[in-house]
C-alpha cells in the first residue's frame, strides 16, 4: 500500500538515495509505515467500523473483458480483463458477510508489502458489513467509482465503499489487473503486480493514469449491460473517488469521459493534463499535510489553477498516505505500529467517510454541506488550502 | 550506481524523473556513516534553507570522512578551491572585500577549516547582501574540486509549475556530442555535429530530422580545428534557461541550409520510449533487448523479456541495446550478469588505500545459454559500464558501437546535509574485474561502429547490424 513512486520495501543501491529522497517528497505523499520494523504482538482479525448511513449494504462482483485493447502489462493478453466490485443499499442486513479477500489474496498482499507480523491469511479474516450478493434496492442512485492506489486492490477502501452504499450511493470499485499484488479474476487465476516491474520508468504514473480512464470508461459502458441491478443507477450522476494514484485516476477519468460530472483524489500526485481551458466539473483534493499548497511536489498547485468549477483542497493534520485506505484500521491486526501523531484508524476513517460523503451529497445530490464552506470545530484536523495551509 | 549522463534531456528533467522514480535506501545502509559528519540520506528532506557556512563545514568534513579517498586526499586542495570561488563571485558582483585573503593552511584539517571559516565569516560579513550566494557558489567549488564525475552537491531543486510526470526540459534533440561530453566528462568529441534523435518541443516543432547537420549553435561553429567548441553546450541548457537558441543546419540529402530558432521549454516525452526496457525479435530468431538503465527489476524486465522471445521459438542470440544507458544500480548489473557467466568477480569497489570489495554475479539467475552482443555507445555510463567491462573481461559476449563513458567513478551515497540539501558523491573506487580503473577511460568496443550522419538520416543502424552479422557468423 504505497504510492506507486515509492519503493520502501526494495533494496536498491544507495547511489539513488538523494534523488529519491528529494524527488519522494516531490512527487509522492510520505512513506507508510515500515511494516517490518515496527511489530507488535498481532490482535485478532479487524472488524471495519459499521457504515454510518443506516442502510443495508450489499456487495457482488462483475468480471468484466474489454477485448477492444490489450492488455497494457501483460503483453501476452490480448483484452483487458478487469474485476469490478459493487457496493450497494441492500433489502435486507441479514445474510453471509462478504469477504474481505482471498487467503491467497491475503497472502500476495501481505507478502508484496513485506508484513511479516500476522498470518498471511490475517487480511481475508476482516470482519466487513455488506452481505454477499444481497439483493440491491432503490432507484436512481448515484453512482461513485474507486480506484484504489497502486499495488493495493479495491478492497483497501472497502470502510468507505460501505458507508457510501449505505447512505445510498451504488459504489463500483475497480481492481485494475497486474496493478496490485493480488486480483482473482473470473477463471480462478491470480493476477499479480506486473506493472510493479515498471513503476520506476519516467512516464510510469503518467501512463496508469490514462489506461485507468480507459479502465473506468469501459466499465462505465458495460456496467449498465452486465449486472441485474444496474437499472438502480441514474446514469446522469457519477462521480470518482481515488487514493493515491487511484485519485490521479479520477482526475484523468473527468479529462476524457465527461459522465463523470465529479471527483476526489484522496492524497494522490497527479498527472493528467488537464486542457489549458481548465476542467469546470466539480474536484476535490483531500490530502496528507505532504499534499499542503507549496509543498514539494507541485501537482496540486499546478492543477489547482486549472480547476475552472467548484473545488476544494483539503489537508488534514495528522493523516499520512494510507490515512485515507483501510490500512490504519488493518495495522492493529497485522502488527503493524504506527508512528506517533499519525491519525487513529477510527478517527481517520470518520474523517475520510465524512468529507468524502458531503462533498458527494452536495455534487451529486444537491445537498449543502456546511463542512466543505470552511473549517468545522467538529474537525478540526481538516484545513483548507491554499489560503490557510502553506508550508512555512 | 548514480548516473551522472546529461544527455539532451538535460539535467532538470533527468534528476526529476531519476528522482521521481529512485526508491529509498536500504534499510542495511540507512544507517548514519559512523564516525563522520553527515547521516546517508534516507527519510525525504524537509524544506530545504539557506545554504551556511556551518553547511559548508559539515559538507567539506563529510567528504573527508566517507569519500573514498577521504582520508588521504590534501583537504587545503578543496578550501583553497572554495575560497578562490568565493572570491571570484565577490568580483562577479562588482564588489571587493579587502580582507578576503586566503589564510595560511598548515595541513591540519581542523585547524585549517576553523581558519577558513574564521576568514569566510569575516568577509561575508562585508558583504551580507551575497551572502547565501556566496556560500552557494563555495559549496559547489569544493564538491567540484574533488573533480569526480560521481560527486555532486543537489539543491534549489526547482521544477517549473508546469511539469508533467515523464516531461523533459530543453530543445527536444540529441546530438552526436552529449551534454556530458560538453561537461568534458566522457569523451572525444568528433565533426560534424549532428542530430541523432528528434525528441520533441521544439526541434520537433521546426521539423528537425535525424541526419542534420548543425553548422553553428548561436552564430559559433560546433568544431574549430577538430576541436569541439562550448558552443555545443547551447543545445542542451537546462531549467530555468529558457535563452532561444539559433540552430543553423544542413540537410545534406537536399542541400538545403537554414537557420531555426528553438527555445528551451518542457516537452512531453513519447511514454512507450520511456520505458526503461523494450524488446523485439529480429529476423525471427534475435532478442533484441533495449535497457536505458539499471533501474530496479529491470535485470529481471530484460530476462523475462528474452524469455517471452524465446517461448516457442529457438533464438540464435541476444543483442543488448545499452546504447544511452545512464547507469543505476550495481546489483542489477549484476543479476543480469548471471544470466550469462556464475562464479565470477565482475568489479571491485575500492579505498584509496586499496582495500577492495569484489562485486559477483547473481548465481540465483538462470544461465540463458545463448550468445550476446552488446551495444555501447558514450552515453553508457556508470553502472552500464560495470556491465560492459564485465562482458568483455570475462568473455561473455562481443561489444560493438563506441567507447563507453569513462563516468564511474564508483558508486554514489547521498548524504543529507544540515539545511536538508543533499551532497552525493562515492564512498568507494570502482574497478573493471581485472581491477583496472575503467572512470575516464571507458570500454572500448570490440567492433568499433561509429555513427554518421547520413545512417542516421536514412535511419539506418549500423551498430546493430553489425551485431546481427556476428550472431549470423
Amino acid at each position: 500500500m504505497r504510492d506507486p513512486l515509492k519503493q520502501p520495501m526494495r533494496p536498491i543501491v544507495a547511489a539513488a538515495a538523494a534523488l529519491a529522497a528529494l524527488a519522494a517528497s516531490a512527487c509522492s505523499a510520505p512513506a507508510p509505515p515500515r511494516a517490518a520494523a515496527a511489530s507488535t504482538a498481532p490482535a485478532g482479525p479487524a472488524t471495519l467500523p459499521a457504515p454510518t448511513g443506516g442502510g443495508a449494504v450489499g456487495t457482488t462482483a462483475l468480471y468484466l473483458k474489454d477485448t477492444s485493447r490489450p492488455d497494457p502489462w501483460n503483453l501476452d493478453v490480448q483484452a483487458r480483463e478487469l474485476k469490478v466490485t459493487l457496493w450497494y443499499p441492500a433489502e435486507r442486513r441479514d445474510g453471509r458477510r462478504a469477504p474481505y479477500m482471498t487467503p491467497k489474496e491475503s497472502e500476495l498482499t501481505l507478502k508484496g508489502l513485506g508484513v511479516t507480523g500476522a498470518p498471511y491469511d490475517m487480511l481475508s479474516r476482516t470482519r466487513t458489513n455488506a452481505v454477499k450478493d444481497a439483493e440491491p434496492v432503490g432507484q436512481g442512485l448515484p453512482l461513485v467509482v474507486l480506484s484504489p492506489g497502486f499495488t493495493e486492490p479495491v478492497s483497501t477502501l472497502t470502510s468507505l465503499a460501505e458507508d457510501l452504499a449505505s447512505r445510498g450511493y451504488v459504489v463500483a470499485g475497480i481492481d485494475h489487473t497486474y496493478e496490485n499484488y493480488a486480483t482473482t479474476l473470473s477463471d480462478g487465476r491470480v493476477a499479480e503486480c506486473l506493472a510493479c516491474d515498471s513503476d520506476t520508468d519516467p512516464g510510469f504514473g503518467a501512463g496508469v493514469v490514462k489506461s485507468r480512464a480507459a479502465d473506468v470508461s469501459f466499465v462505465l459502458d458495460r456496467l449498465t449491460s452486465e449486472w441485474d441491478g444496474a437499472d438502480l443507477i441514474d446514469r446522469g450522476r457519477i462521480a470518482m473517488v481515488g487514493q493515491s494514484i487511484g485519485g490521479a485516476a479520477a482526475l484523468a477519468t473527468m479529462v476524457e469521459d465527461s459522465r463523470v460530472r465529479a471527483g476526489i483524489d484522496l492524497d494522490g500526485t497527479t498527472y493528467a493534463r488537464i486542457p489549458k481551458k481548465g476542467l469546470s466539473r466539480p474536484f476535490m483534493f483531500v490530502g496528507s499535510p505532504q499534499h499542503a499548497s507549496g509543498g514539494l511536489d507541485n501537482s496540486w498547485d499546478r492543477d489547482w489553477r486549472l480547476l475552472t468549477g467548484w473545488k476544494r483542497w483539503l489537508v488534514v493534520s495528522g493523516a499520512e498516505h494510507r490515512s485515507f485506505t483501510d490500512a490504519p484500521l488493518l495495522s492493529d491486526a497485522l502488527g503493524v505500529t504506527s508512528p506517533a501523531g499519525v491519525l487513529p484508524g477510527a478517527r481517520a476513517a470518520e474523517l475520510d467517510r465524512t468529507y468524502v460523503a458531503a462533498f458527494l451529497d452536495l455534487q451529486l445530490k444537491g445537498r449543502r454541506q456546511p463542512v466543505l464552506d470552511g473549517p468545522s470545530a467538529r474537525y478540526p484536523e481538516v484545513r483548507f488550502c491554499p489560503a490557510t495551509c502553506a508550508q512555512s | 550506481m548514480l548516473t551522472v549522463m546529461r544527455t539532451a534531456a538535460a539535467g532538470l528533467a533527468v534528476l526529476l524523473a531519476a528522482g521521481c522514480a529512485a526508491p529509498a535506501p536500504p534499510r542495511s545502509q540507512a544507517s548514519a556513516a559512523a564516525g563522520t559528519a553527515c547521516a546517508r540520506a534516507q527519510a525525504p528532506p524537509e524544506a530545504e534553507t539557506a545554504t551556511t557556512i556551518d553547511v559548508i563545514g559539515q559538507a567539506y568534513f563529510c567528504i573527508l570522512g566517507d569519500y573514498y579517498s577521504g582520508a588521504t586526499l590534501d583537504a587545503r586542495s578543496l578550501l583553497t578551491a572554495g575560497f578562490a570561488a568565493l572570491t571570484r563571485e565577490i568580483n562577479r558582483h562588482g564588489r571587493e572585500v579587502p580582507e578576503a585573503i586566503m589564510p595560511a593552511l598548515t595541513g591540519d584539517r581542523k585547524a585549517d577549516w576553523a581558519a577558513f571559516a574564521s576568514a569566510y565569516r569575516k568577509i561575508t560579513d562585508r558583504v551580507p547582501d551575497l551572502r547565501d550566494r556566496l556560500a552557494v557558489v563555495t559549496l559547489e567549488a569544493i564538491v567540484a574540486a574533488l573533480g569526480d564525475d560521481h560527486a555532486r552537491w543537489t539543491h534549489d531543486l526547482k521544477r517549473p509549475l508546469d511539469y508533467y510526470d515523464g516531461d523533459d526540459y530543453g530543445l527536444g534533440l540529441e546530438t552526436n556530442v552529449t551534454g556530458s561530453q560538453m561537461d568534458g566528462d566522457s569523451g572525444v568529441a568528433l565533426a560534424p555535429l549532428f542530430v541523432t534523435a528528434v525528441l520533441g518541443g521544439a526541434a520537433r516543432a521546426a521539423g528537425l530530422r535525424p541526419g542534420d547537420i548543425v553548422e553553428a549553435v548561436n552564430g559559433s561553429a560546433p568544431f574549430v580545428d577538430g576541436e569541439a567548441t562550448p558552443a555545443i553546450g547551447a543545445l542542451y541548457p537546462r531549467y530555468p534557461d529558457a535563452r532561444p537558441v539559433e540552430v543553423r543546419l544542413l540537410r545534406e540529402s537536399t542541400g538545403r541550409r537554414w537557420s531555426v530558432t528553438l527555445k528551451p521549454a518542457l516537452y512531453p516525452r513519447d511514454l512507450a520510449a520511456l520505458q526503461v526496457v523494450r524488446s523485439k525479435l529480429l529476423d525471427d530468431d534475435v532478442a533484441y533487448v533495449r535497457m536505458t538503465g539499471f533501474s530496479p527489476d529491470s535485470a529481471n524486465r530484460v530476462l523475462r523479456a528474452i524469455s517471452r522471445l524465446r517461448s516457442g521459438r529457438t533464438l540464435s542470440g541476444v543483442v543488448l541495446d545499452l546504447r544511452g544507458n545512464g547507469g543505476g544500480s550495481p546489483t542489477e548489473a549484476n543479476r543480469l550478469l548471471g544470466a550469462f557467466v556464475h562464479g565470477k568477480v565482475t568489479a571491485y569497489q575500492c579505498t584509496a588505500g586499496g582495500a577492495c570489495e569484489a562485486g559477483r554475479t547473481d548465481d540465483t539467475v538462470e544461465l540463458l545459454g545463448l550468445p550476446l552482443v552488446v551495444l555501447t555507445d558514450r552515453g553508457c555510463a556508470s553502472a552500464c559500464e560495470h556491465f560492459s567491462s564485465a562482458v568483455k573481461d570475462l568473455h561473455l559476449g562481443r561489444l560493438v558501437g563506441t567507447r563507453t563513458a569513462g563516468a564511474i567513478s564508483g558508486p554514489a551515497q547521498a548524504y543529507l546535509l544540515g539545511n536538508n540539501t543533499v551532497l552525493v558523491f562515492p564512498a568507494r573506487h570502482h574497478l573493471g574485474p581485472n581491477r583496472e580503473v575503467i572512470d575516464r577511460i571507458g570500454v572500448p568496443p570490440d567492433y568499433h561502429v561509429a555513427p554518421t550522419p547520413k545512417d542516421a538520416a536514412a535511419g539506418r543502424d549500423p551498430a546493430l547490424a553489425r551485431a546481427l552479422t556476428l550472431l549470423r557468423e
